[in-house]
């Protein structure tokens, strides 16, 4: 090797090194991603910047729901930049386009609740609850005078029970207890899931809904000649975790899934962590073997759901759902922190409300959007309802032998 | 089965250059510690950590002379991190054991006697990131509460901790398996006899493709930064 060869290779081998270290700072730039309650809310920019963002990284459903996040960012975001947040009609037409970028959003607990003086007047937006009031055949809910007086004078025992109480929180919580007439079946309804916290208080203003929650919790912890159960759930919006166990846990004496949830591992839209299993802790002497009857409808939201799926799960195999297709709201919600994922606030909104968790039903199943379907269908019947009859409840009486 | 591919090309490799004096085969075996260069945004009390692996690799180099060479180490090598939780949600974590099976290509340059040398590696890799296994404790919503106390001062207290022990099922809209980086290696060799060659490294693997394909607006991305301190041998075919 001469060398002219041999400086002609030390300048290609010089010339590659450069190469290869300038590759070292190839790399694409992180973004700064900032909480959505610490942009200012002093312009529709940035109102809509916190927002999508929140969305884009807390927003749980993203695997499976259709909405592309990445059109709306593209779509919307010029269009608000023209918006002027003093502007009271300008107020009006942000309430609609966040309403159409909402839309088709698959989470059926999201609401989106203003912070807005010009909005006060306004409905919260809940796109599940727009979609099932356009479905044919929806209904409203039951009233509480219809399990109050009527369900109870004409199906239930005299021995029954109803209790009701403002919690701290100022919820409304009723349950309603009792026999079926001349059937040792054991009847519960209750409007909400805050059973186990009312069970829990003390003093005379909940003496009543705890006599209630009493009488059910003895009957199936001693159920002696119980011939079945019947838990309605139905226009139920939901509740309190804790219940799961309250209600159904003295039904078994071993702990069992129900189904798994989720939540988010990172800031991606797919960053998913693990799924851990979801459980009804057992808190019964004896497993129930008697059948155990869910009556639910469209209107039975959340943790009715999950009680659902928790009694068609039971280990004895002795649950059945009847009623209609539920909501569709099967997400868990708690507090954003505890899973990096869910509910959080801008300036703008007071609340994204939103689920903390995706959750499937123990066959794998996600019911977001969907609902559960019943094992027996029962439509509504509203004629039937106005003349005092309740032909859901009376399908599930024919159902325990 | 493509590990076994890329070695039955090796031996094929290493057979074709026996009748050249310069070719060397070897093995080679170290520990590591990766660190994902990435950002966790505004995620509360949530951090990545390094974590260590190990890393296994065949090195075949070709000498030109007696100090520079081009040389290519097919490897199994783990790329591991660590999701933390910290403060109140201390105890919640993940660790990610990520395998990948590796072909550094580099310019290998040595300088000093003919019996001990320091050398000097420079090159770029492609990697497949072969599986991904993750481990750690997550808190369980519908665990049952304790009841007994009046106050929590961790998550896991609140809503108990369930541990998980599983395998990673890749998604293919988001994760991004073929990895292409540079690297950077020092180290020294000492020349046993005319066959057997020892030596020790550390080496710098730069990732330089994100581990997520281009899915979304304002996507974070990530990127595998690994240290590795390994030893090794090579035989050197031929006269």
């Amino acid at each position: 090797m001469n060398l002219t060869h041999l400086h002609r290779n030390t300048v290609k081998l010089i010339l590659g090194i450069i190469l290869i270290i300038s590759t070292f700072s190839c790399r694409k730039e992180v973004p700064q991603i900032n909480q959505p309650e610490r942009y200012t809310q002093t312009n529709f920019a940035d109102i809509f910047q916190s927002y999508w963002t929140g969305m884009n990284n807390s927003y749980i459903f993203w695997d499976i729901d259709h909405t592309n996040w990445d059109d709306v960012y593209k779509k919307y975001k010029p269009i608000f930049a023209k918006l002027n947040a003093n502007d009271s009609t300008d107020i009006r037409k942000a309430y609609t386009y966040f309403k159409e970028m909402t839309s088709n959003l698959v989470d059926s607990h999201y609401t989106l609740k203003f912070n807005n003086d010009y909005l006060q007047d306004s409905a919260w937006i809940q796109p599940a609850r727009s979609r099932h009031e356009k479905q044919p055949g929806y209904h409203g809910g039951f009233g509480k005078n219809f399990f109050k007086y009527t369900l109870m004078k004409k199906y239930l025992d005299t021995g029954a029970m109803f209790g009701d109480v403002t919690t701290y929180d100022r919820n409304y919580v009723y349950a309603v207890a009792g026999k079926i007439k001349a059937n040792n079946i054991l009847y519960l309804h209750f409007n909400t899931f805050y059973l186990k916290e009312v069970y829990g208080y003390t003093g005379n203003f909940s003496l009543a809904i705890r006599r209630t929650l009493q009488y059910y919790l003895d009957q199936v912890r001693n159920p002696a000649g119980l011939r079945g159960i019947i838990i309605d759930v139905r226009s139920n919006g939901g509740g309190q975790l804790a219940d799961l166990d309250f209600l159904i846990g003295p039904l078994t004496d071993k702990s069992y899934v129900i189904g798994a949830t989720r939540g988010k591992s990172g800031t991606g839209r797919l960053d998913y962590g693990p799924w851990i299993d979801a459980k009804v802790n057992a808190t019964g002497a004896n497993a129930f073997t008697a059948p155990v009857i869910i009556l639910a409808d469209v209107n039975s939201i959340s943790m009715s759901e999950m009680t659902t799926m928790a009694i068609k799960a039971l280990p004895s195999g002795n649950g059945k759902f009847v009623g209609e297709q539920t909501w569709g709201g099967t997400g868990p919600l708690s507090r954003n922190e505890f899973f990096n994922s869910g509910q959080f606030s801008t300036g703008f909104f007071r609340s994204v409300y939103t689920s903390s968790l995706m959750m499937r039903d123990k066959d794998g199943k996600i019911y977001e959007n969907i609902g559960l379907s019943p094992d027996i269908e029962v439509k509504y019947d509203a004629a039937a309802i106005a003349l005092g009859n309740d032909p859901q409840l009376e399908r599930a009486i024919n159902l325990i032998p | 089965m493509k590990q076994k591919h890329l070695l039955l090309c090796l031996v094929l490799i290493g057979t074709a250059f026996t009748s050249r004096a310069q070719f060397s085969v070897g093995l080679e075996t170290g520990i590591n510690k990766n660190t994902l260069y990435t950002n966790t945004g505004f995620d509360a009390f949530t951090q990545y950590k390094s974590s260590n692996g190990f890393n296994i690799g065949v090195p075949v180099r070709y000498d030109f002379n007696s100090y520079i060479a081009i040389q290519a180490d097919p490897q199994y090598i783990q790329k591991n991190y660590k999701l933390a939780r910290t403060d109140f949600y201390d105890g919640v974590y993940t660790n990610y054991r990520n395998s990948y099976v590796q072909l550094p290509v580099m310019a290998h340059l040595s300088i000093g006697d003919k019996k001990l040398k320091g050398f000097l590696n420079l090159g770029a890799y492609a990697g497949y990131w072969a599986s991904s296994h993750i481990k750690g404790t997550q808190p369980d919503i519908f665990g049952k509460s304790n009841d007994d106390l009046d106050q929590y001062t961790n998550l896991l207290q609140l809503k108990p901790g369930v541990k998980f022990d599983q395998k990673y099922d890749f998604d293919s809209r988001r994760d991004r398996r073929i990895e292409l980086g540079a690297l950077i290696g020092i180290g020294i060799e000492y020349e046993l006899n005319s066959r057997y060659q020892i030596f020790a490294e550390t080496r710098y693997y730069h990732g330089l493709t994100d581990l997520q394909k281009n899915y979304m607006i304002e996507q974070v991305p990530r990127y595998n930064q690994t240290f590795t301190g390994q030893v090794g041998c090579m035989y050197r075919f031929g006269k």
